[in-house]
């Protein structure tokens, strides 16, 4: 009899264990809103601070908001996916056109326009801004920067990058960090601004040529500012433009590179499709994009999205924030920022994503190794070359064959050519 | 065959078919998907084999694991001798300290090393200021760094483990040795290491799956050609390229396979021969000696060294969690209890989760792993290897692999996942082998023949386990509890998967605290108060078993 007891012990707890989730777990006291996206905790955090606050105030009520952030922005639209038909969360926060454009296509978000919709420009350079028929809409625009240390260069004695091109000097080389453009999506636009920008064969070749200045690659675009803040590595690649703006105010030593060029992030919210607390989502957009929520999307170290608002005039009405955003973009309203922009094709880009990636990851990140030894090799022999004319030594003939091999690198991709050329030029050049 | 037995693994079984079996299983089923299609098919895996990025990615994860079981082998060696045979002061503390990277996140010392060892850190600024050097040395960003990285964190356990054989050794084999003329160093080679290959094994197995299934420590060097990382990176980022992610999941579904032929291996390898002696005459010690002056001052040196190593991890942590804006320079010169501050206001709720979620994980576990190990060591039930196999198994299945598989299984279909029980019953499932192996060699050291007379006098199973097993079990199981307890608590790779708004465990709120940017601070802050709150939960067992070290591991592999 007895060793029943050890049994019916274990079928209780076994029994425990399939009944706990039955039980009910939701007592409605609160109402509630969920949130899932890739923001910063900064931003979610003055959020739910602001919104708590206007929920009070507005309907006498307490609400009770979640936000799970389960990574970057590919991972928070596969928890999405994951959810299927029963989303744990009302409202995608975060991520740019990209993202929002995919959740659009599968299904999984359904469209509202937040009462201050019209204040929100359509459109900027070829980048969509919000979704026309207001599936998704941005709240916080910024632009893709590079972000670099002042007092690691100045140590270094290195002047900052301007450029794309500037990037590219060696004497940069082992100085720079990226991640790969599929685990971030700043990265991917990096890659797709460089092939928009110049054409995709000189965009592919400053890839190329980009890769080989890294010193590694870095686990996401957090990871990279987190290095270059740090000063581990002192220019970081595809930093959003507002964490220049709170790394300084928090007294880090960095700075935004606003290259020649460059595309609007814009960062966007939508309403997931089956929310379960879909009324109390439309009212977070509402106040989302009131003056109010935007003010508290400045506090949480997020440029505001409105056309409307003078960041002179946050400031003096108290907004903390408002002056080291005016410092930041060096204007009055985010819109009137002046960078290069490229005319960005949204559509052209979205479908080609996974092609671009994959290309970078076969033909750059793969080939890393090789494209490096490749480069060197021909930046070598290319110094010997002009050695030697210096000398007034007749190179054509080496001239001619290190030119292949460059082209062969840039252009073909082709390194292994290219490192073979690169030696036969040498050995013209060695036996004239 | 009792009915009683017989009920009790068709329960144990339908407990691991629901929670690991089942999941797993359909993880697998993904893997063999087509992109693009609806079809099945064993392309992805065709693929993978014909890529030589992937076989090089495989490669390089058998050189680490290699290069890593080489250099704990070869550093554990004298560090779990002088653990186990030495009569010195600190021991316990020692102990303590050496076992305390299995027990945090990995990530949290990775951090530590990359701000101490950087190319920018602390060791090369110092250099680099006092003219020693004139470029940064790469002390960390490659192989070397990964080995050594990966090396410290696994070193405890083929401690414990080879600990475990040098205490249980019957002293009169070495005596025997020494009387027949093999004295210090050959008998050391030819007796005492060869007879501890059980107990190694199953360190050394642990060891070598370890870079098969940590992602993040190769991610966070720069080092991405692993083949975890590789499975992170495409399950993780696959965004709307399907056939990235069903390629991550083939890496995981071959390096889970890798894991089980190599445990398979180090089983029938310890079959093969026999190991055990005849007498009992061992005291709980074991062989303690007296070393002599010079052993004992390079013991301790050695000791210091390693410890050195160990402490750097909490002080670096420490040194960036009272200060901020810690950049490019040596030691931190801003110093602030600002980081503390921010934690105060989140870390209750995220202690709260880490107790309730790890408490409830171990009252599954003890549940679940003290019949288990009943079955397996004291009953000829069929299929008792089988549930021994199948339970040892989980330590192949990279936590992510868990994490994925209960989302795709429990969603849909069975929604546990909607409800917080998902969290312990994750963490229950995924440290079960770490339970199972201690509350396993504990009963391998209850001598049968007590239960025996017990029984013999008309006690019934059940009252012979309360009565007379679990009081000479207990100073093991505790060991297990707190030991299994541990690692709920810092468990992150399954629970990052699984964690809904409102579950945030400790190692989750340092993770996103990481990825809060530029306050890596806050991280740190809280990564500190995980150190203090683990190194109080070893010290505890430490107390417990005088002989912590063996019953800690024991002779895991039979």
């Amino acid at each position: 009899m007895r060793k029943n007891l050890l049994s019916a012990a274990i079928i209780a707890i076994v029994s425990m264990a399939i009944l706990l989730p039955i039980l009910p777990n939701n007592v409605q006291a609160a109402d509630k809103v969920g949130w899932v996206g890739p923001v910063y905790k900064e931003l979610a955090d003055s959020l739910m601070k602001g919104f708590k606050e206007y929920y009070k105030k507005t309907y006498n009520k307490d609400v009770e908001i979640t936000f799970v952030h389960p990574g970057g922005w590919p991972v928070c639209v596969d928890k999405v996916r994951a959810w299927g038909d029963k989303p744990d969360a009302d409202i995608f926060l975060g991520a740019g056109a990209p993202a929002h454009e995919v959740l659009k296509k599968e299904g999984r978000i359904i469209p509202y326009k937040p009462k201050d919709w019209d204040k929100i420009p359509a459109e900027w350079h070829g980048m969509k801004v919000k979704d026309d028929a207001g599936l998704w809409t941005c709240f916080s625009p910024w632009i893709v920067t590079n972000l670099y240390n002042e007092k690691v260069l100045k140590a270094l004695k290195l002047p900052p990058p301007k450029t794309w091109k500037e990037l590219q000097n060696p004497i940069y080389r082992g100085n720079i960090v990226q991640t790969l453009p599929y685990a971030s999506g700043t990265v991917h636009e990096v890659v797709e601004i460089l092939l928009q920008g110049f054409g995709d064969k000189e965009g592919w070749a400053m890839n190329r040529l980009l890769a080989a200045q890294l010193a590694r690659f870095s686990t996401g675009s957090t990871d990279t500012s987190q290095l270059v803040s740090r000063g581990e590595v002192p220019i970081g690649i595809a930093v959003p433009q507002f964490t220049a703006m709170t790394a300084r105010r928090d007294g880090y030593p960095v700075r935004d590179l606003l290259p020649d060029k460059t595309t609007l992030v814009p960062e966007a919210v939508a309403l997931l499709k089956n929310a379960p607390n879909e009324a109390v989502g439309k009212i977070f957009l509402d106040w989302l994009f009131s003056m109010e929520g935007q003010k508290y999307v400045l506090e949480g170290g997020y440029f505001p999205g409105r056309t409307d608002i003078k960041f002179s005039v946050w400031e003096k009405e108290g907004v903390a924030m408002a002056k080291h955003a005016r410092e930041a973009l060096g204007v009055d309203t985010f819109w009137d920022l002046k960078v290069g922009f490229i005319q960005y094709d949204l559509d052209f880009a979205t479908k080609r994503w996974d092609e671009v990636n994959r290309y970078y990851e076969y033909e750059i990140y793969r080939k890393w190794g090789e494209l490096k030894s490749s480069l060197f090799l021909i930046e070598e022999v290319e110094g010997e070359v002009n050695a030697a004319k210096a000398n007034k030594v007749n190179v054509t003939t080496a001239e001619a064959k290190i030119k292949e091999a460059r082209k062969l690198f840039e252009a073909d991709g082709a390194y292994a050519a290219a490192r073979i050329a690169a030696s036969q030029a040498r050995a013209i050049l060695a036996k004239p | 065959m009792s009915r009683g037995n017989l009920f009790l693994t068709s329960s144990l079984w339908l407990i691991i078919a629901f929670l690991v079996i089942y999941p797993l299983s359909i993880l697998v089923l993904e893997s063999f998907k087509i992109a693009g299609s609806t079809g099945w098919g064993i392309h992805n895996f065709l693929e993978f084999f014909q890529d030589t990025y992937y076989l090089k990615t495989f490669g390089n994860t058998l050189v680490l694991s290699s290069l890593v079981l080489l250099a704990t082998t070869l550093f554990g060696i004298p560090l779990s001798y002088i653990l186990a045979r030495y009569r010195q002061r600190g021991k316990t503390f020692f102990t303590a300290l050496i076992l305390l990277p299995i027990v945090l996140p990995a990530y949290a010392g990775v951090f530590a090393f990359v701000i101490f060892l950087g190319k920018f850190g602390t060791l090369n600024l110092l250099l680099m200021d006092a003219g020693l050097i004139q470029k940064p040395i790469n002390w960390i960003y490659g192989l070397h760094g990964l080995v050594f990285i990966q090396s410290l964190h696994l070193l405890p356990f083929i401690v414990l483990s080879l600990s475990a054989g040098f205490t249980t050794i019957d002293p009169s084999f070495e005596e025997a040795a020494e009387v027949e003329g093999a004295s210090g160093f050959r008998r050391f080679i030819t007796v005492t290491l060869p007879l501890c290959t059980p107990t190694y094994l199953a360190g050394a197995v642990i060891v070598f799956l370890w870079p098969f299934t940590d992602w993040l420590t190769p991610l966070i060097l720069g080092q991405i050609d692993f083949l975890p990382s590789v499975a992170y990176i495409n399950i993780a980022y696959h965004f709307t390229d399907m056939h990235r992610k069903y390629m991550g999941i083939v890496a995981v579904v071959i390096s889970s396979l890798v894991c089980i032929m190599l445990f398979l291996l180090a089983r029938w390898w310890v079959e093969r021969k026999k190991y055990t002696g005849l007498s009992k005459g061992t005291t709980s010690e074991g062989r303690v000696i007296e070393p002599g002056a010079t052993i004992k001052f390079l013991s301790y040196l050695y000791m210091l060294f390693l410890a050195a190593l160990v402490l750097l991890i909490p002080i670096v942590l420490g040194l960036a969690a009272f200060s901020r804006r810690w950049v490019f320079e040596p030691f931190p010169t801003y110093w602030t209890l600002d980081n503390f501050r921010v934690i105060l206001m989140e870390t209750p709720l995220l202690l709260q989760n880490s107790f309730v979620f790890s408490g409830l994980a171990l009252i599954f576990g003890i549940a679940f792993g003290l019949p288990a190990a009943y079955l397996i060591v004291r009953t000829r039930i069929r299929g008792k290897d089988a549930l021994d196999f199948v339970i040892t198994l989980m330590l192949a299945f990279p936590g992510m692999a868990v994490g994925v598989s209960y989302l795709l299984a429990f969603w849909k279909g069975i929604p546990l996942a909607t409800h917080w029980i998902i969290m312990p019953l994750a963490l229950f499932a995924r440290r079960l082998p770490y339970f199972l192996r201690m509350a396993h060699s504990s009963y391998l050291q209850l001598d049968i023949s007590l239960e025996e007379a017990s029984e013999v006098s008309g006690a019934g199973k059940f009252r012979t386990f309360l009565n007379i097993s679990l009081p000479l079990l207990i100073k093991g199981v505790l060991v297990g509890v707190v030991m299994f307890f541990i690692m709920a608590f810092q468990e992150i790779s399954t629970a990052i998967f699984l964690y809904r708004g409102g579950w945030e465990t400790l190692p989750i709120g340092i993770f996103l605290n990481w990825h809060r940017g530029m306050e890596f601070g806050i991280a740190a802050a809280m990564a500190f108060l995980m150190i203090v709150i683990t190194f109080i939960l070893l010290l505890i067992i430490a107390r417990i078993g005088g002989g912590i070290l063996k019953a800690a591991w024991g002779p895991g592999v039979r």
